[in-house]
């Protein structure tokens, strides 16, 4: 595995985010990523891959799961993909209301508002059937 | 990959959170909170080695928050490190949830 590369491919399964986490945890380490950008990476990581399996595939259809991080000189780049339905998280997640009940929420909307003011830059595309997730994170936030 | 326990000092109630509160690991933390205090007491949660906080754990805090504001306790957490307390302000929460530096400075400004 590169130094400055992270390369995984996981099914839609909830039991996968523990060894994708560690994975982020072993490249921020090799990578050495300081503590702020490595957060933000291991959170955003964590809150696409948790929606991606809740809400993606209603039918209950297997899918994958494809995150691929690198490390240039001054970020990082996260690419977050699935084969999900269609579904751009910045376009339908505002700002969550705290006041209001838990269960009126919107679907992952505290998660995505999270990744998204965390971020330096965030796009979505969606391309050959998956939902792609671009993201830079500034290693000196 | 969590650990938690509670421990009362006088009147204040600390539940210490110790390692990763995330979409596997927030409901212990869930359930754990879903014990309310007696009257009069106050819920402080010690996150000063909580490591990492997703949505899912915040979600839990929030709903912790709005138990004890339900039965007339307050709630206070302390000793967050600089990632998760980037977390706190991003989400609002920390307009809505006292925090306190440390243990030592939750306890002495709640009794």
């Amino acid at each position: 595995m590169p130094r400055d590369e992270l390369d995984i491919r996981l099914k839609n399964d909830l039991g996968q985010l523990e060894p994708l986490i560690e994975e982020i945890e072993a490249f921020v380490e090799r990578a050495d990523i300081p503590p702020t950008p490595a957060y933000r990476l291991q959170l955003a990581v964590d809150e696409f891959f948790n929606n991606a399996v809740d809400y993606g595939y209603p039918d209950g259809r297997a899918g994958e799961i494809h995150v691929h991080v690198r490390r240039t000189a001054d970020g990082l780049e996260l690419t977050f993909s699935d084969d999900g339905d269609p579904f751009d998280p910045f376009s339908n997640a505002p700002a969550p209301d705290l006041t209001g009940s838990l269960e009126e929420r919107r679907i992952g909307g505290l998660g995505v508002h999270l990744v998204r003011t965390l971020s330096d830059h965030f796009a979505y595309r969606r391309e050959h059937g998956r939902n792609v997730m671009a993201l830079r994170f500034a290693l000196q936030p | 990959m969590i650990n938690i326990d509670r421990t009362v000092e006088g009147k204040v109630v600390v539940t210490t959170v110790k390692g990763r509160l995330d979409s596997s690991s927030s409901h212990k933390l869930d359930e754990f909170l879903a014990e309310v205090p007696g009257d009069g007491s106050v819920i402080l949660l010690d996150f000063a080695e909580l490591t990492y906080i997703s949505s899912a754990g915040l979600r839990v805090v929030l709903k912790a928050t709005k138990l004890a504001r339900s039965s007339g306790l307050t709630l206070a957490v302390c000793g967050l490190i600089p990632q998760v307390h980037e977390v706190f302000d991003v989400s609002g929460f920390s307009t809505m949830i006292p925090i306190h530096q440390s243990r030592e400075a939750a306890l002495a400004a709640l009794t």
